[in-house]
């Protein structure tokens, strides 16, 4: 039997600890989470007053549409999303070689740069975390 | 040149996206990712924004389809893309769990799209279920919605010919209830 992606243990315990630094990184997070690709939110941290399941779901359709445009217009692989908003902005990013996008919140008090640098070192942080994974899920099949 | 515009919906693992890349005629532009919820349809990919067709029903109509993520969780998009269609196909797979009421479920949640041009419904993967179960179907269908016309037909959403008496069924009936409204709203000017 294979795990669903958004129960995994291993997706939540390396994604909340890779989510531990974004706040650091980027003080005006106001949330953030990580997604699977069909819209189940895996884990999440800050906003408790936001819906997190609804927020993944919007996240990655917002995610598909970017990469059908990308796709449509042969400009190769999409590498982010930005949706900038007069009272904030949301990042996604995806996670190499996982089936994760990680998608942000933050306030306009933080330029839309330093957010996407937060956003894909983070995304990093989880793909050097799972690598370095050795916990008892992760036994060889 | 006149316009339609057709939504499909109906629960995950249907065949919406199947019947509009058997109905398109151009590419069709897909939005599917990496299906993690296999215990709900066992496929390897779920569509979470839209897909997009068109098909030319002949030199002087064409019609736009569009497809919904199956999925509740995505019901904002059935929300933006019900906004532009007149009419709504409506798939629901025969093997789901309780086809007929999932069938009522998404027709009450459509029913702006039953009012304003129409529903057709198209009862898929009825080759795997007995059949005597679909008479059924439609029967407990038109038990529970007396007041509303809705056409019911099984489909295999792979096949192009399927679809076609669907969506051209469909078709007409937005015509016709367009038609009716003008007509309506011609001789209610008159009265005036
Ligand atoms: N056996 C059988 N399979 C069907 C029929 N209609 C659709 N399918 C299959 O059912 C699946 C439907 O998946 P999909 O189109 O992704 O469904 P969606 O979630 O509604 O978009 C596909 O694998 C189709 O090939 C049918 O009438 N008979
Ligand atoms: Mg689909």
């Amino acid at each position: 039997m294979t795990i669903a992606t958004h129960l995994d243990p291993k997706y939540i315990s390396r994604g909340e600890l890779a989510l531990s630094g974004l706040k650091d990184l980027a003080p005006s997070l106001s949330f953030a989470t990580f997604l699977t690709e069909d819209g189940f939110s895996v884990v999440s941290i800050a906003g408790a007053a936001l819906d997190s399941n609804r927020f993944a779901s919007m996240a990655s359709s917002t995610q598909a549409l970017a990469d059908a445009v990308a796709r449509e217009l042969k400009l190769g692989d999409n590498e982010f999303v930005i949706v900038a908003a007069e009272q904030g902005h949301v990042v996604q990013v995806r996670v190499e070689g996982h089936p994760l996008i990680l998608a942000a919140l933050f306030t306009d008090k933080e330029t839309i740069g330093k957010s996407l640098a937060a956003a894909r070192r983070t995304a990093r942080r989880l793909n050097v975390f799972l690598s370095a994974y050795t916990g008892p899920i992760d036994l060889p099949e | 040149m006149s316009e339609h515009v057709i939504l499909f919906v109906g629960p995950m693992g249907a065949g919406k996206t199947t019947a509009i890349r058997a109905l398109s005629e151009i590419e069709v532009v897909s939005t599917e990712a990496a299906n993690s919820d296999r215990d709900a349809s066992d496929k390897p990919t779920t569509t979470v924004a839209l897909d997009y067709g068109e098909i030319n029903v002949n030199a002087a109509e064409k019609v736009r389809l569009y497809g919904v993520p199956g999925q509740k969780r995505f019901d904002f998009m059935w929300s933006i893309l019900a906004e532009r269609a007149e009419g709504a196909l409506l798939l629901v797979n025969a093997d789901a769990e309780n086809p007929v009421e999932t069938a009522i479920e998404y027709v009450k949640e459509f029913y702006a799209l039953y009012e304003r041009g129409g529903i057709v419904i198209g009862l898929t993967r009825a080759d795997l279920v007995p059949e005597s179960l679909i008479e059924e179907y439609a029967n407990a269908l038109a038990d529970e919605m007396p007041d509303v016309l809705i056409p019911v037909f099984t489909a295999d959403a792979r096949s192009n010919a399927d679809m076609t008496v669907l969506l051209m069924t469909l078709v007409a009936n937005v015509e016709l209830k367009q038609a009716v409204m003008a007509s309506r709203a011609l001789s209610s000017g008159r009265a005036r």
